[in-house]
C-alpha cells in the first residue's frame, strides 16, 4: 500500500496563490473554503532582503491530532494513510480545528462540517486532472505528490537531494515536506 | 497539441473518463447537445470539453472547460496554448466564475431622469442608441464619436468595425492608461511597438518595473524560473521587491520615476569605456552621435543622487551587460514603470531600446527578439465588404503625435468630450472611469456626453455614468473570433462556447455590436455571423474553424522564429534612431535625455510618490468583484498600502495599523503592510481596489483606488495619463 506524501518547495514559490485558487474550482469549493492557507516571511532589512512564501494545507499526520479529537470519528486516516473527514458524521463541533497545530481545516460556511485537503489525486483522475489540483495548477513546479514507501519515486528522490522535512519535525509526523 | 485534445468537442460517457461517442457530423452547438441528451433521455452526469481563452487578463491563455451537465467543472490547461503552456494563474481559475456571478447584468439598462437604471428592451436601447448616433452624426459629424476598448479576439474587430461603418476613426485602446508611452517610445527608435527579451537563454536580463510572477502569464514565469536555474543574471529594478525575486539575483531599489537616468547612465559607461558594440551601431543606427553627445555628462556619479542607486552599481550594471552582450538586454516591460507613468515614460522606453541597441543584442539568442506572427488574409469583399475609407485621422493624434495610431489617447477623447467636439462614447470591456487617472474629473467630463453606452458583464463605475449599459454574456457563454498569437512559433487559437447564455437577455459581442450596427443605419457592413466570419479567417491561413473548434489552438510551425536575422528597422530612416526628427516635432528632445517626473516627493515635507502595481490573484479592477479572489485579498489583507518599515518606525506606525492617505486632490483611510521591501520614497497602493459601484457586491468599498491620487494629465507627446505622477502625504488615523 502506498503511503502518500506531498513536497512543497519555497525556494520556488511566487506566492501567486494559484495552488489555492486551483483547488477550490477543481474540487468544486466555495468561494470562502480555502484548504491552503499561506505563511510569508521577510527576512534581512532594506535593501537587502529575501521573502519566502510557504504554502500550508493538511499534512496528513500519521499521528493526527484531528483524528484524536473528534468524537465521532468523521476525521480519521484511510488504509492509504490519507487524512479524511466524513462529512456526513461531522456534527460542526469544530474540535478538530482547534486541535489542528497547522490550521489548516476549513468550515463549510453552508453544511457547518469541517473539511480540509484531501490529497484529490487519489481520487479525481477523471476528467482532465491527473494530480492533485494543488500540483498540477503550480506554475513553478514547486510541489511534487507521491508514495514516500517508493524509494524511487520523485518525492522520495527529492526528499533526499533537497533535504526535505516536514514543518514541525517529528510533532505529528506528517507527510508534507518542505524545502526552505 | 494538448494530450486533452483528444477528448475535445467530444463526450464522455458518465464519470468514469473512458471517450464514448464522438459528435456525429462535427461540431454541435452545446444547445443542441443538451437537446439531443434530452431526447434520447441519457443519464445525467454527461461532460462536455470546449477550448476557450481565459479572460482574467489579456494574455488570454488557453484551457480546456469541462462542462458536466452544462455546469463548468474543472479547467484544464491548454499544452499548445504559448502563454499557457500547460498552466493557467490563479486569477484564472477565480475569474471562470464570473458566469455565475450575481451582480451580473442581465438586461439593457436606461438612466432614468432621477438617475437610477431602469431595465429596458433590446429593441428600446437599440431604437433610442440609433437614433442618438444618427442625431450625432447629422448635426457634428462622425467625429464627435469616439469608442473605447480592452482588445478581445472580437472586440477588437467589431469595435472597429462598427466606428469606421460609421465614419469615425476614433477607436482608442487602454493603452494610454496601460502601454501607450511605451509602445510609443519603442516605435520612435526601433519602429516597433514591442520585443520579446528571450529572458531563458540569457546571461543577463534587466526588469524595470515588471514583475513576470505578479502580473503572471504562465510561459513568463516559466521562462524566468528557467533563466535562474540556467544561471542567468537576473536584476530586478523595481522600488518594490517583487515576488519575481524567488528567482532573481539582484533588488536595485530605485526611487519611482527615475528608470530613464539609470538607464541613461549605464548607457554613458558603456560608450565612455568604449564596451558596447561599435560594428552594431555603425550599421543599424542613426544618430549616435548625436545621442553620445547628448549624454556625455550622465555618468554614474550624476545618476547616483537621482536614482538612489549608488555610482558603483550602475557602473558594474553596465559592464555586466557589456561582459554578457549580446545574450543580454533590458525587458521591455509592459504597464510596469513606463508604460504609462510618468511624464519621461515614453523617453523612458526609447532610451531603453537605444541602450539595448548598443548591446547588439537583436535577434541574437539570449537577447531581444522580433518574433513571428501570422495574420489573417484578404476575405471575400461581397461578404464581409471593406468599410469607407476615413480621411480624418484618430482625434489626438495632432496634439499627441507620438501615440502610436492603433492606440490613440482616450484621455483626450474624454477631455474633447468636456469641450463639446466629441459627442457621443462607446465603451467596451472598459472600465476607464475608475482606471485612469482622477475618476471624479473624467466622471465630470463624460457627464458632458449626449450619449455614453457601456457594454459589460458587470455594472462597472464606467457602466454607473451610462445612459444606456448593455449586458454582455461572460467568455464563457460566446464564441469569438480566432486569437492569432505571434511568438517563437505563432498559433491560433479558439475561445469557443463553453456554456450555454445564462440570463437570456445577454448577446455576445458580435451579435450587440451588428445590431448597433443595423439600429444606426450601418448594418449592410455585418451581414454575417461571427462562424462564417471565424471561418473565413482560417480559410486565409490554410485552416477552417471545424479544425480550430477540435483542437483549440494550432501552431504554424512553418513561420516559426529562427535566431541571427536583422531586423528591418520600420522607422522613417529604416534605423534604430538614436535621434527622432518627430520627437523634436512633438516638441521633445532629438535624443533622449534626462527629463525629470513631473513631480517629486519631498520627503522633509512627509511626501512619498504614490506608486500602484498588480497582485498575483488580481487584474486592474475587473476582478476585484469575484468572490474566491476577494476572499483571498481580505484574508491576507492585500488591500493595504505598503509602507518602508524604517518610515513606519519614524512615524509610530504599526504593521497593521490604520492611516490616512492625503493629497489636494482625495484622502482615504487605509490599514497598511509595513516591510522592508519597499524604497522609502515610496507608497504602494495595489491598483485594484477602492470600487466604488455599489452594484458590485463583493469588490465595493474594499481598500482605496490609487488613482483617486492622481491628478487628470497627459503626458507631453505620447498621450500616456501619467498614472505616477503624484505625491500623498500620510497620517496615522485619529491624529
Amino acid at each position: 500500500m502506498a503511503r502518500y506524501g506531498m513536497l512543497i518547495n519555497t525556494k520556488k514559490c511566487i506566492g501567486c496563490y494559484a495552488c489555492r485558487t486551483a483547488c477550490q474550482r477543481q474540487n468544486d469549493l466555495l468561494p470562502d473554503e480555502a484548504f491552503i492557507r499561506f505563511e510569508e516571511r521577510e527576512e534581512g532589512a532594506y535593501p537587502n532582503v529575501a521573502v519566502e512564501h510557504v504554502p500550508l494545507q493538511c499534512m496528513h499526520c500519521e499521528d493526527a491530532p484531528c483524528a484524536s479529537v473528534c468524537p465521532t470519528g468523521a476525521a480519521h486516516m484511510g488504509a492509504d494513510g490519507i487524512v479524511s473527514v466524513d462529512q456526513g458524521r461531522c456534527i460542526g463541533c469544530l474540535y478538530c480545528m482547534a486541535a489542528c497545530p497547522y490550521q489548516v481545516r476549513s468550515r463549510n460556511s453552508q453544511t457547518g462540517a469541517v473539511d480540509k485537503c484531501r490529497f484529490c489525486t487519489v481520487s479525481s483522475h477523471e476528467n482532465g486532472t491527473k494530480m492533485c489540483s494543488c500540483v498540477d495548477a503550480c506554475l513553478t513546479d514547486a510541489r511534487i505528490f507521491g508514495d514516500l514507501d517508493d524509494p524511487n519515486s520523485e518525492i522520495s528522490k527529492a526528499i533526499v537531494k533537497e533535504h526535505a522535512t516536514p514543518l514541525k519535525g517529528d510533532l505529528t509526523r506528517a507527510k508534507v515536506y518542505y524545502v526552505r | 497539441m494538448s494530450e486533452h485534445a483528444m477528448t475535445r468537442r467530444s463526450f464522455l460517457a458518465g464519470s468514469a473518463g473512458v471517450a464514448a461517442v464522438a459528435a456525429a457530423g462535427g461540431f454541435m452547438g452545446f444547445g443542441a447537445w443538451q437537446q439531443a441528451i434530452a431526447k434520447e433521455e441519457e443519464p445525467p452526469g454527461r461532460t462536455e470539453v470546449v477550448h476557450t481563452l481565459c479572460n482574467a487578463c489579456s494574455s488570454k491563455c488557453g484551457y480546456d472547460a469541462y462542462v458536466v451537465d452544462g455546469k463548468l467543472t474543472k479547467l484544464i490547461a491548454d499544452e499548445a496554448h504559448p502563454y499557457a503552456q500547460g498552466k493557467i494563474c490563479g486569477r484564472g481559475y477565480g475569474y471562470s466564475q464570473i458566469a455565475y456571478s450575481p451582480d451580473r447584468l442581465t438586461d439593457p439598462l436606461k438612466r432614468s431622469a432621477d438617475g437610477s437604471f431602469e431595465a429596458i428592451s433590446w429593441d428600446q436601447a437599440l431604437d433610442e442608441i440609433g437614433q442618438k448616433v444618427r442625431e450625432i452624426v447629422e448635426k457634428d459629424g462622425p467625429q464627435a464619436l469616439a469608442m473605447v476598448q480592452d482588445p478581445r479576439p472580437s472586440g477588437k474587430y467589431y469595435t472597429k468595425r462598427f466606428m469606421n461603418a460609421l465614419g469615425s476613426p476614433n477607436v482608442y485602446t487602454h493603452g494610454a492608461a496601460c502601454n501607450l508611452s511605451k509602445e510609443s517610445g519603442f516605435t520612435q527608435a526601433i519602429g516597433t511597438g514591442n520585443f520579446e527579451s528571450d529572458v531563458e537563454r540569457s546571461k543577463m536580463t534587466m526588469f524595470i518595473g515588471r514583475s513576470y510572477a505578479d502580473a503572471i502569464r504562465p510561459s513568463s514565469v516559466a521562462a524566468l524560473q528557467r533563466a535562474h536555474e540556467n544561471g542567468a543574471h537576473i536584476v530586478l529594478v523595481d522600488p518594490r521587491l517583487s515576488n519575481s525575486a524567488a528567482f532573481a539575483d539582484e533588488w536595485v531599489p530605485i526611487n519611482p520615476g527615475t528608470d530613464l537616468a539609470l538607464i541613461l547612465a549605464m548607457a554613458n559607461v558603456l560608450i565612455d569605456q568604449g564596451l558596447y558594440d561599435k560594428a552594431y551601431v555603425a550599421a543599424n543606427a542613426v544618430g549616435f552621435d548625436e545621442w553620445a553627445a547628448a549624454i556625455a555628462g550622465l555618468t554614474p556619479e550624476w545618476a547616483a543622487p537621482i536614482t538612489g542607486i549608488e555610482a558603483s552599481t550602475i557602473r558594474r550594471l553596465a559592464t555586466e551587460f557589456a561582459n554578457a552582450a549580446p545574450a543580454a538586454s533590458i525587458e521591455p516591460s509592459w504597464r510596469g514603470a513606463f508604460g504609462c507613468s510618468y511624464r519621461n515614460s515614453g523617453e523612458t522606453a526609447r532610451a531603453l531600446c537605444l541602450f539595448n541597441t548598443l548591446l547588439g543584442c537583436w535577434n541574437q539568442e539570449g537577447g531581444a527578439l522580433f518574433t513571428s506572427g501570422v495574420s489573417v488574409g484578404k476575405l471575400d469583399p461581397e461578404k464581409f465588404p471593406s468599410t469607407p475609407k476615413i480621411e480624418d485621422a484618430i482625434i489626438g493624434s495632432v496634439e499627441y503625435p507620438l501615440a502610436l495610431k492603433s492606440m490613440g489617447t482616450n484621455l483626450y477623447a474624454a477631455q474633447m468630450a468636456k469641450t463639446g467636439k466629441i459627442k457621443g462614447m462607446f465603451f467596451y470591456n472598459s472600465n476607464m472611469a475608475a482606471g485612469y487617472s482622477n475618476p471624479a474629473e473624467l466622471a465630470s467630463f463624460l457627464d458632458r456626453l449626449k450619449l455614453m453606452v457601456v457594454i459589460d458583464v458587470q455594472m462597472s463605475e464606467t457602466a454607473q455614468l451610462a445612459d444606456y449599459v448593455l449586458p454582455e454574456c461572460s467568455f464563457l457563454e460566446r464564441m469569438e473570433l480566432p486569437e492569432f498569437v505571434g511568438g517563437k512559433t505563432p498559433v491560433v487559437t479558439l475561445r469557443d462556447q463553453v456554456l450555454d447564455v445564462i440570463h437570456p437577455n445577454t448577446l455576445p459581442s458580435d451579435q450587440i455590436f451588428a445590431k448597433l450596427a443595423q439600429a444606426c443605419g450601418v448594418g449592410e457592413y455585418f451581414d454575417f455571423t461571427v462562424e462564417e466570419l471565424a471561418d473565413a479567417q482560417l480559410r486565409t491561413v490554410g485552416l477552417s474553424l471545424e479544425e480550430l473548434r477540435e483542437a483549440g489552438t494550432i501552431a504554424f510551425p512553418e513561420k516559426a522564429y529562427s535566431y541571427g536575422a536583422t531586423p528591418k528597422w520600420k522607422t522613417p530612416t529604416g534605423k534604430v534612431q538614436f535621434a527622432s526628427d518627430a520627437c523634436e516635432k512633438a516638441g521633445l528632445p532629438r535624443c533622449p535625455v534626462w527629463m525629470e517626473p513631473e513631480v517629486m516627493p519631498d520627503a522633509r515635507a512627509g511626501e512619498f510618490r504614490l506608486i500602484g502595481g498588480k497582485q498575483a490573484i488580481h487584474s486592474h479592477t475587473q476582478t476585484a468583484n469575484i468572490e474566491a479572489l476577494m476572499d483571498i485579498t481580505e484574508e491576507y489583507g492585500l488591500d493595504r498600502a505598503w509602507i518602508n518599515a524604517s518610515v513606519a518606525r519614524d512615524l509610530g506606525i504599526e504593521d497593521g495599523g490604520l492611516v490616512v492617505l492625503h493629497n489636494e486632490l482625495f484622502d482615504g483611510p487605509i490599514r497598511v503592510k509595513v516591510t522592508e521591501r519597499l524604497n522609502p520614497t515610496a507608497i504602494y497602493l495595489p491598483s485594484h481596489y477602492g470600487c466604488s459601484s455599489k452594484d458590485q457586491h463583493t469588490a465595493y468599498g474594499v481598500g482605496l483606488n490609487v488613482m483617486d491620487f492622481v491628478p487628470f494629465h497627459i503626458e507631453p507627446g505620447y498621450g500616456g495619463a501619467m498614472t505616477q505622477e503624484t505625491v500623498v502625504k500620510m497620517q496615522k488615523a485619529g491624529e
